[in-house]
């Protein structure tokens, strides 16, 4: 079955994003000037405006900074997941990240809830980083 | 603030400003807000909702706050639009309970702590105080404005709970007209959602955070308040026109043009000579006050 839900705009700024997730890795840029990590990637860096970036390794742990229950299919696709939720998630690296928590009801997630990566690979070239709960992780 | 800019630098006369959309009719609304989606659609996240829901359930979790403050929000704005023929709920009452029983959008949001999409326009005309002199209404005035844009996008925006560019707009504005909150009579706050409400006049100064339900009870915004805020409906039970909803108010109610719904004695609230405005736009994430007064 065709994969229906919006896919990434890939392009040559999130490139290496993208290709990280498909390979399981989550890439989080870091200023080469500032040394301060930033997601979305972007070309620049909208702290000190220095192009020198490098890329580091994220260990895929985190806390939901702060989250929302869709009741509502706002693309007909996501009709089935309802109600799904998604979150933003404060990486330990000090980057966040909007992204769906699954692997519990949306009843169990909370504000600083620990949660770790879990790859849901969407199509053959596409991986998306989400989250599920660090305890009591249903299998 | 660019009106006063080409007003007081002498390239304009007159400045109007102005707003006309079909967002109810056509679909141009729509493609904006998922246009702005990008890759966050990705995730299943669309529009303004979630991102103010996300907001929102922030700020339940740093202070006491939620659907029994916002509930408040909601149905006192609502008194007010039953006072305004022009207003899209002028003929629809809204209960507390209307509110509790209300379909679920995105949580911690339920269908009445959204705006309304409407079609319409509005306009206001900007000039300098010597030529507002000669025209058929009473002349108001700006006595001070300010403004805040602590970031760009939802995911680098680490204040969702406030303080957000309102506390310092708002402090801007105050000084700039050389007043405090004290010296206000009625506000008119852009609401694009129940907790919009709530952020900002907690980041002016209102209440403490956390204090907003309290502050609100007994029906302070409402008609017959002690401060009675969004007297046309506002976003929310008026008209969504963008930050004109709260400008035009303000200037009618301080030229006293607004009818049954027209802030004194009618309404049994202050007679107005001081109101606060405010604009906000992104997620919480640009911010702008402005005080308007009449002379």
């Amino acid at each position: 079955m065709t994969y229906a839900k919006p896919l990434p705009q890939i392009n040559s700024d999130n490139q290496d994003f993208w290709d990280g997730c498909r390979n399981h890795v989550l890439k989080i840029q870091m200023c080469g000037s500032c040394k301060k990590p930033r997601l979305p990637f972007s070309f620049v860096c909208p702290h000190c405006h220095s192009t020198d970036t490098k890329l580091i390794e994220s260990a895929g742990r985190g806390r939901v900074y702060s989250y929302v229950v869709y009741h509502v299919a706002y693309h007909p696709s996501f009709k089935e997941d309802l109600p799904y939720v998604v979150a933003l998630v404060d990486m330990d690296e000090g980057v966040r990240l909007l992204t769906n928590i699954v692997g519990c009801t949306p009843e169990e997630v909370y504000c600083d809830m620990e949660v770790k990566l879990s790859w849901d690979e969407v199509t053959k070239d596409v991986t998306l980083p989400k989250f599920r709960p660090v305890a009591n992780t249903r299998s | 603030m660019h009106a006063v800019g080409v007003l007081e630098a002498g390239l304009c006369t007159h400045v109007l400003i102005t707003y006309g959309h079909d967002a109810r009719s056509g679909d141009s609304m729509k493609k904006l807000l998922f246009a702005m989606s990008g890759d966050d659609a990705v995730f299943g996240h669309f529009g303004a909702t979630a991102g103010y829901a996300m907001a929102a359930r922030r700020a339940m979790h740093e202070f006491e706050t939620g659907p029994e403050t916002w509930k408040q929000i909601a149905v006192g704005q609502r008194k007010w639009a039953n006072l305004n023929p022009r207003a899209m709920m002028y003929k629809q009452t809204m209960t507390g309970h209307d509110y509790d029983t209300a379909p679920r959008v995105v949580e911690p949001f339920g269908l009445f702590d959204n705006c309304l999409i409407s079609d319409g326009g509005r306009a206001c005309i900007v000039t300098t105080l010597e030529r507002a002199r000669d025209l058929a209404h009473p002349p108001v005035t700006l006595m001070g404005l300010g403004m805040d844009n602590p970031s760009a996008e939802l995911v680098r925006a680490g204040f969702l709970a406030g303080p957000t560019g309102a506390y310092r707009a708002g402090r801007q504005a105050l000084e700039m007209a050389g007043i405090t909150l004290a010296d206000i009579d009625a506000c008119q706050i852009y609401d694009c959602f129940t907790y919009t409400v709530e952020i900002t006049l907690q980041d002016y100064g209102f209440f403490k955070p956390g204090e907003g339900c309290d502050w609100l009870k007994g029906g302070t915004i409402e008609p017959g308040g002690s401060m009675p805020v969004n007297t046309s409906g506002g976003l929310l039970s008026e008209a969504y026109q963008m930050g004109m909803t709260p400008l035009t108010e303000a200037v009618m109610q301080l030229m006293g043009r607004c009818g049954e719904r027209q802030l004194g004695q009618q309404t049994n609230t202050r007679e107005p000579r001081i109101i606060l405005c405010s604009d906000n736009g992104g997620i919480l994430q640009s911010h702008a006050c402005y005080i308007l007064r009449r002379i």
